[in-house]
């Protein structure tokens, strides 16, 4: 495994008589990149080559199957007839069904199974054997997860308002892309999908390492993204979907029971976004340093 | 004592009659479930909503309480088919979550251990293992569902006096073979899941992911295809028809959209399309078909032995 290879150089830093400190910092650094890109490398493998990536394929799929499905047997809609209306369709199908179930499970599936399924698979005691600190651990198999998801999602963002507008409006929708706002919008809309991703990846990540079975706070967070339309606007704040919605190009309407607040900027939103992702990878870092494997019971 | 002094004895014990052997599964199965505290409190929050139940029946009976609460007897539920309707909703949900909970590992375990043929090679048929492990769920999803909905129903028949239990007795069978439906097709659902993936935390995740994610699928279908037959994939849209058919309380039509309609009456004329739900027998057909699957998807997987390419 290249693993093995790797664990010279920090034993070749400590070696030495007169330590350098910048240069031995410079080297530990270079060493936990080429560790974490190596952990990456694996887990990759495993994200999008095992049986358990099945489920993901066919949950970004499903969208893709379904927008082929409405533009072979279009329905006896006004809103799809009409180029226009083609822009609140996409932000309900996105906003219903890839943003807050797709993307939220596919997270949970990935992210989850990082570690929960290394420990149901009785080998998380070959990482922890091998010399590589354990943050570069989570590090890497945290970029691996991210990197499926990101880049399933993002088929799933831009193939679904592909297939909406181009296969039945061709002309209108090359201008409204290639000229107009439809570019700024998909890519808005690809924006809040990879920082879905982002966010939603580092509470799974997190879930996955503190409880034996996450199914149950998975569930709850699941109840709380739901829910979060009839929450206060204090409250609204502690959940991922409220930045997320405050980033859509195109708000939809929540109900008559919606509590209405503004949406929060993007300049916010999204550096509470890294920065929440940033802790919670912190913390998993903390957790993990001091974590001892109990296979018994899993 | 030395090994080699062990000698081959006959089993002393009690013997089980062939038809009860199965119960043995759920003894030491329920055993294990209790020991788990989260199970526990969920188990006992599960009792939460009948207490509400019987104290609203409570209320509608007892004049003393009602001027004491300064509560009018017209602002409270009235107890009818749909109040049951939601109690056995509300049970039903609930029944759901302790599903996920119990449900993965009482297949999973055995699988990913060997243990199998542990249980096959005693007087135990394949079939007799599947219904022990169903009981598990049977027993502890009934004792949420249909049991306090009956509690309630008498409680209120014996409050309200006979004329209302006569006139409501239909409601007894349409609370039981609603809770039963829905803890047939959890329990099925839920062991071929658990037999499909080894993993317990795997198992648990794919069961709420086959819950809620065509829920939200069907959810889109009906709203850019103008219809309701989305709901025939989601599992608690098909359930929730049934039971309000068990209830008499099964409407077809639930809205009205203006579409543009090219037929050969209309040519691309703007008509009042109305949203129809499924039929009944649609959705009786569904949870059928899904219980199919799921008992072949068991008797494929549930083995003694397995041949590994």
């Amino acid at each position: 495994m290249s693993l093995t290879t790797e664990i010279r150089e920090p034993n070749a830093a400590t070696d030495l008589k007169q330590p350098d400190m910048s240069r031995a910092r410079a080297t530990s650094w270079s060493l936990w990149t080429r560790q974490t890109l190596a952990i990456m490398r694996l887990e990759i493998k495993k994200n999008f080559l095992s049986r358990r990536a099945l489920l993901l394929y066919l949950m970004a799929g499903l969208p893709l199957v379904l927008l082929s499905a409405l533009a072979l047997f279009p329905p006896p809609n006004d809103e799809l007839e009409n180029f226009s209306e083609l822009s609140q369709v996409y932000a309900a199908i996105y906003g219903g069904l890839i943003l807050r179930t797709l993307v939220f499970f596919g997270c949970a599936w990935v992210f989850m199974n990082l570690f929960r399924g290394e420990v149901v698979d009785r080998s998380l005691h070959y990482y922890f054997l091998a010399p590589v600190r354990r943050e570069v651990l989570v590090v890497g198999k945290y970029l691996s997860g991210l990197i499926a998801t990101v880049l399933l999602f993002s088929i799933t963002t831009v193939g679904s308002v592909v297939i909406l507008y181009f296969w039945r409006f061709p002309t209108e929708s090359a201008r409204y892309f290639f000229d107009g706002a439809g570019a700024s919008q998909m890519l808005a809309y690809l924006g809040v999908t990879i920082l879905a991703c982002i966010g939603y990846g580092a509470v799974f990540l997190i879930v996955g390492l503190f409880f034996r079975n996450p199914i149950i706070p998975a569930l709850l967070l699941y109840g709380w993204e739901w829910i979060n339309f009839l929450l206060p606007p204090f409250l609204k704040k502690i959940s991922v979907i409220h930045y997320l919605q405050s980033l859509v190009p195109v708000p939809m309407s929540e109900g008559p029971f919606a509590v209405l607040v503004e949406p929060t900027p993007a300049w916010i939103s999204v550096p509470s976004l890294l920065l929440f992702t940033g802790i919670v990878l912190f913390l998993a870092s903390l957790h993990i340093r001091r974590m001892e494997i109990s296979y018994a019971g899993d | 004592m030395a090994v080699y002094e062990h000698l081959y004895g006959a089993y002393e014990g009690e013997s089980h009659s062939a038809w009860s052997r199965f119960l043995v599964i759920p003894r030491y199965a329920l055993r294990e479930t209790f020991k788990s505290k989260l199970f526990t409190t969920i188990f006992i929050l599960c009792f939460i909503y009948p207490l509400v139940a019987a104290i609203l029946v409570y209320l509608h009976h007892n004049v003393n309480a009602l001027a004491l609460l300064q509560i009018n007897v017209r602002e409270l539920l009235p107890i009818d088919a749909s109040f049951f309707l939601t109690f056995v909703q509300v049970q039903s949900a609930f029944a759901f979550i302790l599903t996920v909970l119990v449900a993965p590992p009482l297949i999973s375990r055995d699988l990913s251990n060997n243990a199998l043929p542990l249980y096959l090679c005693r007087p135990l048929s394949r079939a007799e293992y599947v219904l022990g492990k169903m009981a598990v769920l049977v027993f502890l999803l009934s004792l949420i569902t249909w049991i306090p909905g009956l509690l309630i129903f008498f409680f209120q028949a014996s409050l309200a006096g006979l004329a209302w239990l006569w006139a409501n007795l239909w409601m007894i069978q349409a609370i039981f073979s609603g809770s039963m439906v829905w803890i047939i097709m959890l329990s099925l659902l839920a062991l071929a899941v658990s037999s499909l993936v080894k993993w317990r935390v795997v198992a648990s995740g794919a069961l709420l992911g086959l819950f809620f994610v065509p829920t939200a699928f069907g959810q889109i279908i009906n709203e850019l295809f103008l219809t309701r037959n989305g709901h025939l994939i989601s599992l608690w849209a098909t359930m929730k028809n049934v039971w309000s058919g068990l209830f008499g309380l099964f409407v077809r039509k639930t809205g009205e959209i203006r579409g543009r309609v090219t037929t050969p009456i209309y040519d691309n004329e703007l008509v009042d399309i109305a949203l129809l739900e499924p039929p009944l027998w649609a959705s009786w057909l569904t949870i059928a078909l899904i219980c199919a699957v799921c008992v072949w998807l068991l008797a494929r997987k549930v083995r003694a032995y397995e041949v590994i390419k």
